[in-house]
């Protein structure tokens, strides 16, 4: 019996970066019509190894044969956002007529091939316009276009609904059979194992286990993954309650994304969790939060002079300055705060603590703390965003998805570190489109949808079923 | 090892692939290399007094060139500062001409005049980018039209001097003229007074937490509008402090150098600092360096006119190529780095 050939096929890759081995000797077959489960911990080099086989980045050694085009979704999108969605998907390959572009033609190949893919999408809106779950069929739509055999996915369900998870699936599902070689590199390990056929898991750089999926479990992956047993959440500590945070009827952004009429509180020592599906506002509701958008309504903290800690949802745009160092961004919105700021000099060396506490905190894997953060692994930068955000006691505590894009044992640690700061008195408001992470941490929850509260559940009257079903707009 | 291949790769190389491209130019032009390159080294760094008149230029290029360092790295265009050197020594000048006192106040009060009015220069964009959001390359760039039209006005008429031929105010008292740094030149302590403001603005970037606010502003303003950064202020202050270095320098060439004010002091030093700042990475000790080769250029230009019979106008070619091949090795080095790790 001859062995199937396989669609893509890397042999003895290794790469390294200044100070990291990143990718150590792997060895990899992709076959037509599987879809193929990469996981690992942050920085174990998923992402290193997939730009290797998609061509973007060159091997050390080793190397990579394809049975055709390798298509990349990355993890964060590349799209131009003032372009439309039909500009983004045919960029460099818009059907011309004379010297112009077909934008007629155009738009139907787009429709078309969304159609095709069970993808809804408009094709002449503009993407800096479209949520997030959106702009990813855009990428993935993109890719679809040039017909790759392979087709590799980085982290494709980080941003996505529950309800967009499953149409996501769907698609791959369909394109596999109908002979794409599909890999999708994810920490998600429940997806892992009701949609791959097998996983390859990677540590440090090599694959360390490689399991049919059918033939194991998630305890088991996720044992090889961290190379050991999973950390423990911490527990939540009965605390005291005294008010902290108040939004009062509050009115703000417009169109879908609007929030209309949002009155909530936070009281210090607890978790106020916000259930919703990405695009119900929440985004909205961070910025009127922050202060960051004008609003009607009034947004009051107990006192004038509550410390806060954010994690803001864009950690690429909002929450890091990309080309400084991991000291340089463990002070960034603390710079004026005592203990930084040292009349009008920044004291460097309460700078480098901090990023040292941040790093040990949170197991930040860097080089070095002069390492400039675009080096680092998405979710160690994530883990950066979120050690910051906790560090010097704060009072109030904004987490929008705090375990965005992070593995399983990091996003344990980051779950116990927001669980500590309630424990410590901190009032948490967390927004989250993973519901089990708000289920997992919430004192209380609220549901968004549609820019308002549609229902609020505290201690025993916690129901999923009726969670779920009032986020879907379903009076429960 | 590997730092030298960096160098080469990096501005040095840069430099040296200009000075090929430019070499080929004057092939083209039927004159020989060699000499037209002798006289430029000669005529700059020659001997003493060609040594002194390339510092001067140095001198007049790292104040502009400083100050554009400071807008750019808080991601504010500012290229402006030919007009807020030129206010800046309009200021000095107009205040100088009639200004008595003992030496070391009369040259304080006058570079802070310098000081203030490119800072209230620059600040005229900064307010109207930060109040209006008022694309700052085009105010600054039409800010040196008004500049040099105010300057034009005010020494052909007001401020004209009456005992001169030319559109000049009076010459400055000669305690007010800043003490030279080698004595029979046109090098004064102007030159020194640069180098500490280039030390200035590394503390300032490094240590304060204005520069902290300041680089995140330019590197990833949504990030520093997230973490407190006070923008339109930050952008405010960006700019008049930028506008301030520039005029700084501005009165240093009239207390220096030419000891009165008229419009032709500058033959465009804020343009070519703009290429200094970027040939130095922004980085205020580069910048200094990166001033210090341009000053070869400028000074060795006229000396490789004189001699050479290259048009002194091949120097403004070498720094043009130096320009396009620094941009085209960013833009390479960006391309082969784009990919994420």
């Amino acid at each position: 019996m001859s062995a199937p050939q396989p669609a893509l096929r890397l042999r003895g890759i290794g790469r390294s970066f200044p100070g990291v081995r990143a990718v150590d000797d792997v060895d990899l077959d992709l076959f037509a019509g599987e879809i193929h489960a990469l996981v690992g911990e942050n920085g174990a080099g998923k992402s290193t190894l997939a730009n290797i086989a998609f061509g973007a980045l060159r091997a050390d050694e080793g190397t990579v044969e394809a049975a055709g085009t390798v298509g990349l979704v990355h993890q964060h999108f590349q799209l131009v956002g003032r372009l439309s969605v039909w500009q983004n998907v045919l960029l460099g390959r818009e059907p011309r007529r004379g010297w112009r572009i077909d934008a007629r033609q155009a738009r139907e190949r787009v429709s078309g091939l969304a159609q095709q893919n069970g993808l809804e999408i408009e094709p002449d809106a503009y993407v800096d316009e479209l949520p997030v779950g959106v702009q990813q069929r855009v990428e993935l739509l993109r890719e679809l276009e040039r017909e790759p055999a392979v087709l590799l996915l980085d982290e494709p369900t980080a941003a996505l609904a529950p309800a967009e998870i499953d149409s996501f699936f769907k698609t791959i599902t369909a394109l596999a059979q109908r002979g794409t070689a599909i890999m999708i590199v994810t920490h998600k390990l429940q997806e892992v194992i009701a949609y791959s056929k097998r996983v390859s898991v990677m540590r440090h750089g090599r694959i360390t286990g490689r399991f049919e999926t059918a033939a194991t479990s998630i305890d088991e992956i996720a044992r090889a993954m961290v190379g050991g047993d999973l950390p423990t959440v911490a527990q939540r500590a009965a605390v005291t309650h005294t008010p902290c945070f108040r939004m009062e009827n509050v009115t703000a952004g417009s169109g879908g994304t609007a929030i209309r009429g949002i009155s909530l509180e936070v009281a210090a020592g607890e978790i106020v969790g916000i259930a919703g599906v990405e695009g119900n506002g929440q985004t909205t509701l961070t910025d009127a939060v922050a202060g960051m958008i004008p609003h009607t309504g009034t947004v009051t903290f107990a006192s004038a002079q509550v410390r806060t800690g954010v994690i803001p949802q864009d950690r690429h745009r909002e929450g890091l300055v990309l080309g400084w160092s991991i000291v340089e961004n463990a002070i960034l919105g603390r710079q004026r705060s005592r203990g930084i700021r040292r009349g009008v000099m920044i004291d460097r060396q309460a700078a480098r603590e901090d990023a040292q506490r941040i790093v040990r905190s949170l197991d930040v894997r860097a080089a070095s703390l002069d390492a400039p953060v675009k080096t680092l692994s998405g979710g160690n930068q994530q883990k950066i965003v979120v050690g910051r955000a906790l560090l010097g006691d704060p009072q109030f505590v904004l987490a929008y998805q705090p375990t965005r894009g992070i593995d399983v044992g990091a996003a344990a640690l980051v779950q116990s570190r927001l669980i500590e700061a309630r424990n410590a008195g901190a009032a948490v408001l967390l927004i989250s489109f993973e519901l089990d992470e708000v289920l997992a941490l919430a004192d209380r929850v609220l549901v968004m949808y549609r820019g308002a509260i549609a229902g609020s559940f505290s201690g025993a009257q916690i129901d999923r079923a009726r969670i779920g079903r009032l986020m879907a707009g379903s009076a429960a | 090892m590997i730092q030298l291949r960096r160098a080469l790769g990096g501005p040095v190389g840069a430099i040296l692939l200009a000075f090929f491209l430019a070499a080929c130019a004057m092939l083209v032009a039927g004159v020989s290399p060699l000499d037209g390159f002798s006289a430029l080294f000669v005529g700059s760094l020659g001997g003493r007094q060609q040594i002194a008149e390339t510092l001067v230029q140095t001198t007049a290029l790292l104040f502009p060139a400083l100050g554009i360092s400071l807008a750019f790295r808080a991601g504010l265009f500012n290229i402006g500062a030919e007009g807020q050197l030129l206010i800046g020594a309009l200021a000095c000048g107009a205040v100088g001409a009639h200004f008595a006192a003992p030496t070391p106040l009369a040259i304080f009060v006058l570079l802070a005049c310098g000081f203030v009015g490119g800072g209230i220069w620059g600040g005229i964009a900064g307010w109207l980018r930060a109040q209006f959001n008022a694309n700052e390359i085009i105010s600054t760039l039409m800010l040196n039209f008004v500049a040099i039209s105010l300057a034009t006005y005010l020494v052909s008429g007001p401020l004209k001097s009456p005992a001169a031929v030319g559109a000049e105010t009076a010459p400055l008292p000669a305690a007010s003229w800043l003490p030279l740094l080698i004595p029979d030149t046109r090098l004064s302590i102007g030159l020194i007074i640069a180098i500490l403001a280039a030390f200035v603005l590394r503390w300032l970037f490094t240590r304060t937490v204005f520069g902290y606010e300041l680089r995140a502003s330019g590197e990833a303003p949504d990030a520093a509008r997230r973490n407190g950064v006070n923008m339109p202020r930050t952008t405010l202050l960006a700019l008049t402090l930028s506008g301030a270095i520039a005029g700084l320098g501005g009165a240093t060439i009239v207390t220096g150098v030419l000891h009165r004010f008229n419009t032709q002091l500058s033959p465009g030093y804020g343009y070519t600092a703009i290429a200094v700042a970027l040939v130095g990475d922004l980085n205020p000790l580069w910048v200094c360096l990166a001033a210090f080769g341009f000053g070869i250029l400028e000074a060795g230009g006229l000396a490789m006119q004189a001699l050479a019979d290259v048009p002194k106008d091949a120097i403004h070619v070498i720094e043009g190529l130096i320009i396009l091949v620094l941009a085209a090795r960013r833009y390479i080095a960006t391309r082969a780095e784009a990919a994420p790790i």
